[in-house]
């Protein structure tokens, strides 16, 4: 027995408090609901598989102090001390380290001598020990072996015969079909690259970009003034190693300056802005739902305050505990159901703006829902102590004067 | 109909106890019209409250329609007082944001009757006491006197065998108080056991029996008990 009828013109005349109380929450799950779409995305994009044992990687980049410095023959014995030093699996040398955010990036066709359309994807110059180092899971074709690597100058122009791919770049190029033995075109030229390898997932360079995972890793070594090592330890075994890598290198040759550091910490940097972005909307969901709870209690406290009389009343007419508890637990929700009614349809229309003016991503309605749901069930438990307190209201206040 | 033997109540704070009511015995026999006098801070507001199962005495032994309510739980309380016993109060503690037809159907919502079965009731209730037409209007739109009468129809509606009368003409005036008194009357001719606590001397006397409470006891025995027939408490 809800009262729903009477409840409801009761609440007709005391409509503006409680309709403030449901503005507050229809304004809560518009903002909550939009700040859940964008702190789901964000924590889609951290906890994205990256495909490589991002734990076990020690990223070194050196820079040698003298103006001439044979740079292919550092990184043959740099790499030679590297693979033989205790608790290494594997190192390898690369233009760039992934995940850092710095990388490079071009254009590629199905097609020679095209300009227009086309598939970007980040590319990497790497040598035969790259998949191997970074732990890549290779699922169609070869990995790169030595006599696939070459090595040119700064300045030289050449361009690679093959190249291995992430899956999800071989499908752009090519698909529904496999992509080994395909070839593609780096910019308006003639000049195939053969698709030898599919790894199954790189994110590249940068996570965040709208072709992260489209990943192209050339056999090429370009000697230029600094250079950058992978290590992959055994696992448990990285801090270890990580302390010895920079005397290692110093000690082989001391003409240059190395920087090392955990793939981790890229990884951390990279996505700092995204866990900050996480944290600070999380705070301010916190804080809203609190602040509407606050408000709820604050309400319910009031009106049964106001209404001690009339709860005595009800009580000596026959109200049971049970009775009186519900009925400010249904007038409750009904205020809630109308905030959230509200709520929904602004929550639309402010996602609405956000992703024609902000690309965010759209807001679904099981978020929507699931949102909803929550703060329903907040304001509920909101008013349950007050509800409780009110069942306790004596009936003999019916005959007081007060 | 209402039996009352030893009946006590005192109220604690940290420091003091206040004996509101003290070896308390009366009976009211079925269908009788009883008035309740007494100087302000005697105890008949306490009396009633016991009476009509408001509050919980602190001793002695209470018989409503033949049945032990002393130990009855909560819940059990507030079923008996919403069948057996109607109330009317003096400030008539009508629900002030209900209109007339939802302030009688609130004790029959808690009743558990359907939609039809209230209706009914509250028509009827509503004819009984004159005021059919302001069914839609709220309790402010009417006099003093209009709402005690529909207070007396939401105490009709339940249909309760004890009706229980606090100062019911006090904030009346002579010829409203004597209406609502006509109207307490005719309910009583009907077979509903009246208690009425009044202040009012002439009201008292129009009463079949009146009892005094003084210092929360009964002054005058011979008025209250006829044949005390409860075993002691």
């Amino acid at each position: 027995m809800f009262e729903l009828k009477p409840m409801l013109s009761a609440l007709w005349r005391n409509k503006v408090s409680a309709l403030l109380i449901a503005l507050q929450l229809a304004l809560t799950l518009a903002i909550v609901s939009n700040a859940s779409v964008i702190v789901k995305d964000r924590m889609e994009q951290v906890a994205r598989p990256t495909g490589m044992d991002v734990e076990n990687i020690i990223a070194a980049t050196y820079m040698p102090i003298p103006t001439e410095y044979d740079m292919a023959g550092a990184v043959v014995a740099d790499l030679d001390l590297l693979r033989s030093t205790p608790g290494v699996v594997d190192a390898s040398v690369t233009n760039q380290i992934p995940l850092s955010g710095s990388g490079s990036a071009g254009t590629y066709f199905t097609e020679p001598n095209q300009e227009i359309g086309g598939e970007n994807a980040n590319y990497y110059q790497v040598d035969s020990h790259f998949i191997n180092t970074l732990g890549l899971n290779l699922i169609e074709g070869r990995s790169f072996v030595p006599a696939d690597e070459h090595v040119i100058g700064p300045n030289d122009q050449y361009h690679s015969k093959m190249a291995v791919v992430s899956k999800q770049f071989a499908e752009k190029l090519y698909p529904g079909e496999s992509a080994i033995g395909k070839f593609f075109y780096s910019g308006a030229n003639d000049n195939p690259v053969e698709i030898i390898g599919v790894v199954e997932q790189h994110l590249g360079a940068w996570p965040g970009w709208s072709r992260a995972g489209n990943v192209v890793f050339f056999p090429l070594l370009v000697t230029g003034n600094h250079k950058r090592y992978l290590i992959r330890t055994e696992p448990g075994q990285r801090d270890e190693v990580f302390k010895k890598v920079e005397d290692l290198l110093n000690e082989r040759d001391p003409q240059r300056v190395v920087h090392v550091e955990t793939l981790s910490e890229n990884v951390q940097r990279t996505y700092i802005s995204d866990n900050i972005m996480i944290k600070v909307l999380s705070l301010v969901m916190a804080l809203l739902t609190f602040i509407v709870a606050l408000g709820i209690i604050g309400l319910t406290i009031f009106w049964i305050n106001q209404r001690t009389k009339q709860i005595g009343i009800r009580r000596a007419l026959g109200a049971t505990r049970a009775n009186i508890s519900r009925y400010f637990l249904v007038e409750n929700a009904l205020i809630a159901g109308t905030g959230l009614g509200l709520g929904t349809a602004g929550a639309l229309i402010i996602n609405q703006l956000m992703v024609s003016e902000f690309s965010q991503p759209a807001l679904t309605l099981p978020l929507l829902a699931v949102c909803a749901i929550v703060l329903l069930l907040v304001s509920i438990a909101a008013a349950l102590m007050p509800a409780m307190r009110a069942a306790n209201i004596s009936p003999a206040m019916a005959t007081r004067s007060v | 109909m209402l039996k009352m033997h030893n009946i006590r109540k005192s109220y604690r704070t940290d420091t003091i106890e206040t004996h509101a009511l003290r070896d308390f015995s009366l009976e009211v026999n079925e269908g009788e019209f009883v008035s309740v006098t007494g100087p302000s801070g005697s105890g008949k507001t306490t009396f009633l409250n016991i009476a009509g199962l408001l509050e919980t005495p602190t001793g002695g032994q209470y018989l409503l329609d033949g049945q032990e309510v002393g130990n009855l739980s909560d819940r059990d309380r507030s079923r008996l007082r919403n069948e057996k016993i109607g109330f009317i109060f003096q400030g008539f503690n009508l629900i002030p944001d209900l209109n007339l037809f939802d302030n009688i159907d609130v004790p029959l919502r808690y009743r558990g009757f359907n939609a039809k079965e209230r209706r009914r009731r509250i028509e009827k209730s509503l004819e009984q006491v004159g005021l059919s037409a302001r069914a839609k209007h709220l309790p402010a739109q009417l006099s003093g006197g209009q709402q005690q009468r529909v207070a007396i129809a939401r105490a009709l509606a339940g249909e309760p065998r004890f009706l229980l009368a606090d100062e019911p003409t006090g904030n009346l005036d002579s010829l409203m108080a004597r209406q609502v008194m006509e109207l307490l009357e005719f309910i009583n001719e009907w077979g509903t056991t009246i208690v009425m606590v009044t202040h009012d001397p002439d009201l008292a006397r129009r009463a079949q029996r009146n009892i005094q409470i003084v210092d929360g006891q009964v002054s005058d025995l011979r008025q209250s008990i006829a044949q005390p027939e409860i075993a002691s408490a």
